[in-house]
């Protein structure tokens, strides 16, 4: 094992421990804010292996983030099903969509592409406030049941938040294989070059649309496990605004770190809420931030500890 | 005196002094959840203003039993996931006895499912909700819900005699008011003869006002809390009355109507140039502090305000959350209206609560009518 290994397992075992003791040291409200982040970093994940790996610019995050919550809201509370049974629901529904929409979407590329997404987006958001029936409009869909396991209830922000970063770790883990393996090769390659990689045999609209389809995925869950934490839904909560946060996690972390999505998603959550003591004015100071993070660390949050360590090799 | 000698007796005095400054400055903490930026504020604001008055009046007259009064003001962003966020932050970290607020339906939803298990009351400017609130019965609810309000708009549709009555509606919370008006029509003898729906975004809805328009109705209801369609109304040649919710019962939205805010009829709650006993002093307060009238979203706040510390006043300052929640289960004179947290929707507000009042050149007036259940 080398050194720098060894540093890397150190660093991640510190991490892991210091993660493991903050919702005793923390105050209930900094605890809701990382479960808010766990859940962000789910969904940003989706949309920065879009981004990071195919270059492709979603705008559409908060139309699986909707139709997760909405399948786990319906089935538990109007239906009556398990709620673990809604979030598989949300899941299917939402990567069935993608599939749909992506099928003629993801052979557009660029600005048309991304604009694209964004009209994906904007008519599931009308959908959402049109189809009360099913989404309850603007009253949204309240009383839902907290997830459990054996009767143990994750009822409150500290026992969410281990089961939310639990499962955030798993899917960070998986999504690094994903990318170090032969799809991460081809995705890359896709995004650097198409036609050399068509060359190469590489089936570049399969991949995008099956990464486009477990974006939609991770949306999903990330949607179900939120309304099951707010135990409310309701449209403004899946707006296009918040696909725009879903895209500035990538994008503030550093598209190309899958690890690096936490940061983005930390930073997302916690600076606005640091602001928002500024009043009317927190939204601006928060634009002046993105624009500072993006300009400055063009590399993003995740290349910071590569920048120090550059530093420090002078 | 000897120097010991005045430690002996001073020690003492200056520790009883210091017991009793720590003691004083000790304060009685409710939380204000309001929606003060973002699609709400423009009625967050105002019932901000009518909270602020409550608290300088409150402390002014010796606080609640003695020890002041503080408010703890907390934005949610007219969002319900920031409203969650707050919430959490007032009962938890800073141990609220009450809250006043949420502005916004969906917030009220959504802290209820924070603040219900605790028992913490909520004095929420939102009428009752989806089914989820029937069985939440520390929300208490500073407005009426949506069934009233479309009651009270089609009482004054069948007191003028209109028949053939139009509806222009946002896809907000005119949608939710529509959705239980549009089930109304046979009980106060109106037919709808068209209905219209515009985004809450829109900036413009002339097309869907010249539809209404079209179908010649005798009256035209809106339910929005924008000026938009009343602008769009006009622009049209509308001549027929028109009738709107009292969201848009407010000076700063009937500035923005500009020429079209004459001849609207609001069916509302606190007309301030003609107020109601009740209501006198409420408004000449409001008046000294900020120099202009008051409209009932400010009433409301004033209200919510009032109400808790009536609750804790007779419940002690340091009750227990449950006991606090019983105490404002009670009538209440307000100067938004005389409520009722008795009552099975936890307002007991009905249609006599309301006024009706006619905008003439900005000026609200008070209308003859009144409605009964």
């Amino acid at each position: 094992m080398t050194k720098t290994v060894l540093n890397g397992r150190l660093a991640f075992a510190a991490v892991m421990l210091v993660g493991l003791i903050l919702p005793a040291v923390f105050e209930r409200h900094m605890v809701d804010l990382l479960v808010y982040a766990g859940l962000y970093t789910i969904a940003g994940l989706g949309v920065g292996l879009l981004l990071g790996q195919c270059g492709i610019v979603n705008l559409a995050q908060a139309l699986f983030y909707g139709i997760g919550a909405y399948a786990s809201a319906y089935s538990t509370v109007t239906l009556g099903w398990s709620p673990w049974s809604g979030i598989l629901l949300g899941i299917a529904i939402s990567v069935a969509v993608a599939l749909v929409i992506g099928f003629p979407l993801l052979r557009l590329h660029g600005f048309f592409l991304a604009l694209a997404t964004l009209a994906a987006g904007t008519i599931g958001t009308i959908f959402f406030f049109e189809w009360d029936w099913l989404t309850g409009g603007t009253l949204g869909i309240g009383g839902l049941p907290p997830l459990s396991v054996l009767g143990f209830e994750f009822n409150s922000p500290a026992r969410f938040y281990y089961l939310v970063w639990a499962v955030v770790i798993i899917l960070l883990v998986l999504s690094s294989n994903l990318v170090s393996g032969r799809p991460g090769l081809a995705m890359r390659a896709l995004r650097d070059s198409a036609p050399a990689a068509e060359v190469m045999a590489v089936n570049i609209h399969a991949i995008r649309t099956k990464i486009f389809a477990l974006s939609a995925g991770l949306g999903a869950l990330a949607g179900s496990l939120f309304a099951h934490y707010s135990t409310y839904v309701s449209v403004e909560s899946f707006t296009v605004q918040r696909s725009i946060v879903f895209l500035l996690i990538p994008v503030i972390a550093g598209a190309r770190s899958i690890w690096g999505t936490v940061a983005g998603a930390l930073f997302v959550t916690f600076v606005p809420e640091l602001l928002s003591g500024f009043g009317d004015a927190h939204q601006m100071l928060f634009g002046i931030m993105l624009v500072l993070v993006v300009t400055l660390m063009p590399d993003g949050l995740a290349g910071i500890p590569a920048r120090v360590a550059r530093r420090f090799a002078r | 005196m000897s120097l010991g000698k005045r430690i002996f007796f001073g020690a003492p005095a200056l520790a009883m002094a210091l017991i009793g400054a720590s003691a004083a400055a000790e304060p009685v903490r409710i939380g204000a959840l309001l929606s003060t930026t973002g699609g709400l504020a423009g009625l967050g604001i105002p019932q901000r203003d009518g909270v602020l008055l409550a608290q300088k009046l409150i402390n002014a007259n010796g606080g609640v039993g003695g020890e002041p009064l503080e408010i703890l003001m907390e934005d949610d962003g007219s969002n319900p996931d920031a409203a969650m966020t707050k919430v959490n932050t007032l009962v938890h970290s800073q141990g609220v006895k009450a809250i006043v607020g949420p502005t916004g339906i969906a917030q009220t939803v959504a802290i209820g499912s924070v603040t219900q298990p605790l028992n913490i009351p909520v004095l929420a400017f939102t009428g009752i909700g989806p089914a989820v609130e029937n069985a939440r019965n520390c929300v208490f609810h500073m407005t009426p819900a949506q069934g009233l309000n479309a009651r009270a708009l089609l009482s004054y549709a069948k007191e003028i005699g209109a028949k053939r009555v139009g509806v222009l509606h946002d896809s907000g919370y005119g949608q939710v008011i529509w959705g239980v008006m549009s089930k109304l029509g046979d009980e106060f003898g109106v037919e709808f003869v068209q209905v219209e729906k515009f985004e809450l975004s829109a900036s413009d809805a002339t097309a869907q006002a010249a539809k209404v328009k079209a179908s010649e109705p005798d009256a035209v209801i809106v339910l929005s809390s924008l000026a938009t369609p009343f602008r769009n109304l006009r622009q049209v040649g509308l001549t027929a009355p028109i009738i709107s919710v009292h969201g848009t019962a407010t000076y700063e939205i009937v500035k923005a109507m500009g020429d079209a805010a004459d001849n609207i009829v609001h069916a509302e709650f606190l007309i301030a140039e003609d107020p109601l006993p009740y209501q006198v002093e409420f408004v000449a307060e409001f008046q000294k502090e900020y120099g202009r009238l008051p409209k009932h979203f400010e009433a409301a706040g004033y209200d919510a305000v009032m109400a808790t510390v009536a609750a804790l006043k007779r419940a002690s300052s340091n009750a227990a959350p449950d006991a606090l929640c019983q105490e404002v289960r009670t009538p209440y004179q307000g100067a938004f209206a005389q409520y009722d947290f008795t009552a099975k929707d936890l307002g007991g507000l009905t249609l006599s609560s309301f006024s009706y009042s006619l905008l003439t050149k900005g000026k609200f007036s008070r209308l003859p009518f009144k409605a009964s259940q």
